[in-house]
């Protein structure tokens, strides 16, 4: 069977983890800076109020008037589903990442571990955590999975039988199909508002009306393929994060940390000579919140200056001061074979002699011991602003 | 199975270099010091003001002298104009 893991609203629920008493209170997920400012994901008690995802923020300000509108905060976001993914990956579920907030996995290979479906299902709910009110649906189709687990309780676990299918799936609403906005108001000016109503019609009608985008929904209201679900390749991730002594905001004072960061990361043993196909740079912004930007290299590689030129022209981006500043290699390519040396390279006792000497001081001395010393602000006119003591304990 | 994704990552905390360290100074009528942590001031060899970052929350003016000790020590000192108080520092 394939499951559906569905968190609803989950940037808002990410969001609100470091500050959890707005839980409990009116809050929306605020619009991004820039953007049209139509809110996002809304808590319970805001949409007791009236207020709904993708209303005007005027407008939901006007319904509800105590409404907090919550910072997006799309690193821990993301950290928070990759924490997700990492937990039911360690539980045996090879899973299939849709978007934040919602996943495919088989069931099959570990149906026997666990003792049935059921079981295999609750402990993927138990991988989750606590506090994200996720649901889960299965069922033989993909389709039929992400509806079981739109319509489940917090909590719950839905299996729909594939017998059943299509009279589970006649009652529920087309804003499930991945139909815009204008063909679902376009099906309900026609009066189809359900998805048995849009099964009902024929196959070729639909197609007529409605083009390829309607065929597949039609397709998908009478259940859809079973589909396969492509488990991803486990990220290997490597981090580096620099946490400053004060909020920097100085775009050069930024860079050279990028450089250094960038220089520390290439230098792990655990790359292995493998080549960057994805990285991201991430900062926690002073005053809370936090900022991510992700580029997928088009070529992977290692050269200092290719990552250089992708990733650090989008700190220009960052929209505060920030207190730390992370690089994460996000994916890598494949190990490659290491070619051995037939003579050592000029200095290479050297180095290692240094190595040697340097894990000697920690040992003797304690983690933090040892540093560099990091220009940041060369320029400064403050002395102490000019250099940073970054400790090495690699 | 899934295999280990060997995530691996490093939280450096950094400090300041060159950070002042408190002095204690006393000084002339005209500001100048005469003792350096109990040691007398054998030649003032410049003198200088940083006036920076008053546009912050956190303003930098500061009086700076370039001494030399009667032990025949060099060493740099500044009085704090915003909070008060004397540092010495290196690296300056």
């Amino acid at each position: 069977m394939i499951a559906c893991l569905a968190i609803p609203g989950f940037p808002l629920r990410a969001a609100l983890r470091s500050r959890p008493s707005l839980a409990a209170a009116p809050a929306a997920l605020a619009p991004p800076a820039g953007e049209e400012p139509l809110i996002g994901p809304v808590t319970a008690l805001a949409e007791a109020q009236g207020v709904r995802p993708g209303m005007r923020m005027g407008e939901a300000l006007a319904m509800c008037p105590r409404l907090v509108l919550v910072e997006e905060d799309p690193s821990a976001a993301e950290q928070a589903w990759e924490g997700i993914l990492r937990r039911l990956e360690d539980a045996g579920f090879s899973v299939e990442s849709a978007e934040p907030g919602c996943a495919y996995f088989e069931t099959r290979g570990v149906e026997r571990l666990y003792g049935g479906l059921e079981a295999a299902l609750r402990r993927a709910l138990a991988a989750v955590g606590q506090g994200w009110d996720a649901r889960l649906g299965a069922a033989e189709r993909r389709f039929a999975a992400l509806a079981a687990a739109n319509v489940a309780r917090p909590g719950q676990v839905l299996v729909v039988s594939d017998a059943h299918t299509r009279e589970f799936l006649a009652p529920l609403p087309l804003s499930l199909l991945p139909l815009d906005e204008r063909r679902q108001l376009e099906l309900r000016e026609l009066g189809v508002k359900r998805l048995g109503e849009l099964a009902k019609l024929p196959k070729a009608a639909v197609a007529e009306r409605l083009g390829p985008d309607g065929r597949r929904a039609w397709s998908l209201a009478r259940g859809g393929t079973a589909g396969r679900v492509l488990g991803r390749r486990p990220p290997a991730e490597l981090f580096e994060e620099l946490e400053f002594p004060e909020a920097v905001g100085n775009e050069l004072t930024l860079r050279r940390a990028f450089g250094v960061l960038l220089d520390k990361l290439l230098e792990r043993k655990e790359r292995d000579g493998r080549f960057v196909r994805k990285a991201a740079v991430s900062a926690r912004l002073v005053g809370g919140g936090s900022w991510r930007r992700t580029v997928t290299m088009r070529d992977p590689t290692a050269e200092r200056d290719r990552l250089r030129h992708a990733l650090g022209p989008k700190l220009a981006e960052l929209p505060a001061p920030v207190v730390s500043l992370r690089l994460e290699l996000v994916d890598l390519t494949e190990s490659q074979g290491q070619q051995l040396e037939l003579v050592q390279a000029a200095g290479a006792e050297l180095q290692t002699r240094l190595s040697e000497g340097l894990r000697q001081v920690r040992a003797s001395t304690g983690s933090g011991s040892v540093a560099s010393v990091v220009e940041v602000a060369p320029w400064s006119r403050i002395p102490e602003a000019r250099a940073l003591f970054v400790p090495r304990d690699d | 199975m899934v295999a280990d994704p060997g995530s691996t990552g490093v939280v450096r905390t950094s400090r300041r270099l060159n950070e002042p360290q408190p002095a204690l100074v006393e000084s002339r009528f005209d500001g100048t010091p005469r003792l350096v942590n109990r040691q007398g001031v054998a030649v003032v060899r410049e003198e200088w003001r940083v006036v920076d970052r008053w546009w912050t929350d956190a303003p930098v003016q500061r009086r700076y002298f370039e001494l030399v000790l009667e032990s025949g020590q060099n060493v740099v000192v500044f009085r704090d104009e915003e909070r008060g108080g004397w540092f010495s520092q290196r690296g300056v």
